[in-house]
């Protein structure tokens, strides 16, 4: 099963995101900080990871660095999920290495399909009727 | 030493009690050798020194206070030899009025910092929970976790529409203060219209879809180019549209490029109701929002078009209005040349 990794420290906000992809049939893996994102990232080989840039400790984008560096994870896609909505902070994002950008709040009826698009077409999830 | 009256309220003694006395009796007497060094020098030296030049000294008055002064100083030929006039001003109050003046000016960039701090967490703080509003009422509508009543979906689209109207006011008031405050950074490049035009016109081809109404553009690809910050002017361009489409009932809404001598300029053209020349002054205000003739109040922040008209203003370009022949509005941007 594909598996998506959301670093969020929001609790709220995670678990909007984590049941919209768990809905759509994905594995759903979390961490509430940067350092267990990174930790996560390099244990549990995740396909796509969604990542909040105003975390607690160490930021967004020095947890995308980081997870960069390492080796058994230099490929995957790592997508910003922010608040971070103001003029000219978009550009900012994408240039900091990030591989997109969505910005909060998430629109739930493209969500899962604004994910996907990042993932190769072999791990997206089989869509039947997402309905439990 | 001879004194005129002035001096003499300055210093609070008459004139005859002055009179062969050296000068340092005005002078406080910490200071009262170094002047009299100085004093000698300049006599050797004399030259005209004008008000303010050289640093604040003290005055000593006959009751022992002390003040700060200036003085200007001209030599003065007579047949008694060689003398000096010294103008003296208390500058007392104007050392007060500086001293307040810069601890204002501190004030005042302590409250700007305050402020941009505070716009930074509420930028964040207020759009968290709407995150959870519109995110579960999506869910919800999306049926996610079951069926629903027609009652039930009915509420839930007024919670979400109410919920995204919200959103739309602290984005825009975030960026109006942003701009406000002169933190929009620009980078201008040169843009080709037709690509700009074409995601505007991508991002809001829904809207104007599900009002049925025929939205295109008119621009050949390579036609117009721009030199403008993209962000800052796809964001116009984004505000003029949507309204353009939220303001007209049926018909066409337009975005062209073309060039006005050698300015581009894009518009937005609609048929809509047409905005009455009486109230076209208003339109650029922040919180204006005119009657539309069904006097139906318009979902919107009533600060889209003053947000667009002052990222025009940093862009150096102009937004103008014009009816459209036939019926309806059409809002121009006149860039600069591109050199």
């Amino acid at each position: 099963m594909t598996r998506i990794l959301i670093v969020e420290d929001n609790q709220t906000n995670l678990a909007l995101m984590e049941y919209l992809l768990r809905a759509f049939g994905y594995e759903v893996l979390t961490a509430h900080d940067g350092e267990h994102g990174i930790a996560m990232a390099a244990r549990d080989l995740p396909d796509l990871i969604l990542m909040d840039l105003q975390l607690p400790g160490i930021s967004g984008f020095e947890s995308a660095a980081r997870i960069r560096e390492a080796s058994s994870a230099t490929q995957v896609p790592i997508i910003a999920v922010t608040a971070f909505a103001m003029v000219g902070d978009r550009e900012r994002v994408l240039a900091e290495g990030f591989d997109g950008y969505i910005s909060k709040p998430i629109t739930p009826e493209t969500f899962v399909s604004e994910i996907e698009a990042y993932l190769p077409p072999g791990r997206r999830a089989v869509r039947g009727d997402p309905r439990p | 030493m001879l004194v005129n009256s002035q001096a003499e309220l300055l210093f609070g003694y008459l004139g005859p009690e002055l009179l062969g006395q050296p000068v340092e009796i005005l002078i406080p007497a910490s200071f009262r050798r170094g002047h009299q060094n100085h004093r000698e020098g300049y006599f050797s030296q004399p030259r005209v020194r004008r008000m303010g030049e050289g640093l604040t000294l003290y005055g000593r008055r006959k009751d022992g206070s002390e003040f700060p002064v200036e003085i200007s100083l001209s030599p003065l030929q007579t047949d008694e030899g060689r003398l000096v006039t010294a103008a003296i001003r208390d500058v007392t109050e104007r050392q007060r009025v500086e001293r307040s003046l810069a601890e204002k000016n501190l004030e005042l960039e302590r409250a700007n910092q305050t402020k941009d701090r505070f716009l930074a967490t509420m930028s964040h703080e207020l759009r968290t929970p709407l995150n959870a509003i519109i995110g579960f009422t999506g869910t919800l509508l999306m049926r996610l976790p079951g069926p629903l009543t027609t009652d039930q979906e009915q509420q839930l689209q007024t919670v979400q529409s109410s919920a995204r109207h919200l959103l739309a006011l602290i984005n825009d008031l975030l960026d109006l203060a942003k701009v406000e405050s002169g933190k929009v950074e620009l980078r201008f490049e040169r843009i080709d219209c037709r690509e700009l035009i074409d995601e505007v016109a991508a991002a809001l081809a829904p809207l104007a879809r599900a009002k049925g109404l025929l939205f295109d553009v008119h621009c050949p690809p390579g036609s117009v180019h721009v030199r403008s910050d993209r962000r800052a002017l796809s964001q116009i361009l984004l505000n003029l549209a949507a309204n353009a489409i939220k303001f007209t009932p049926a018909g066409y809404v337009r975005i062209e490029a073309a060039h006005e001598g050698s300015r581009p300029i894009i518009r937005v053209v609609d048929s809509g109701p047409g905005i009455r020349e009486e109230d076209r002054h208003r339109l650029f205000r922040a919180f204006e929002q005119l009657e539309s003739t069904a006097s139906l109040r318009h979902e919107g922040s009533g600060l889209g078009l003053h947000l667009s008209h002052r990222l025009a203003e940093l862009l150096n370009a102009e937004i103008s209005l014009t009816p459209t022949p036939g019926g309806g509005s059409t809002f121009s941007v006149l860039l600069p040349e591109v050199s």
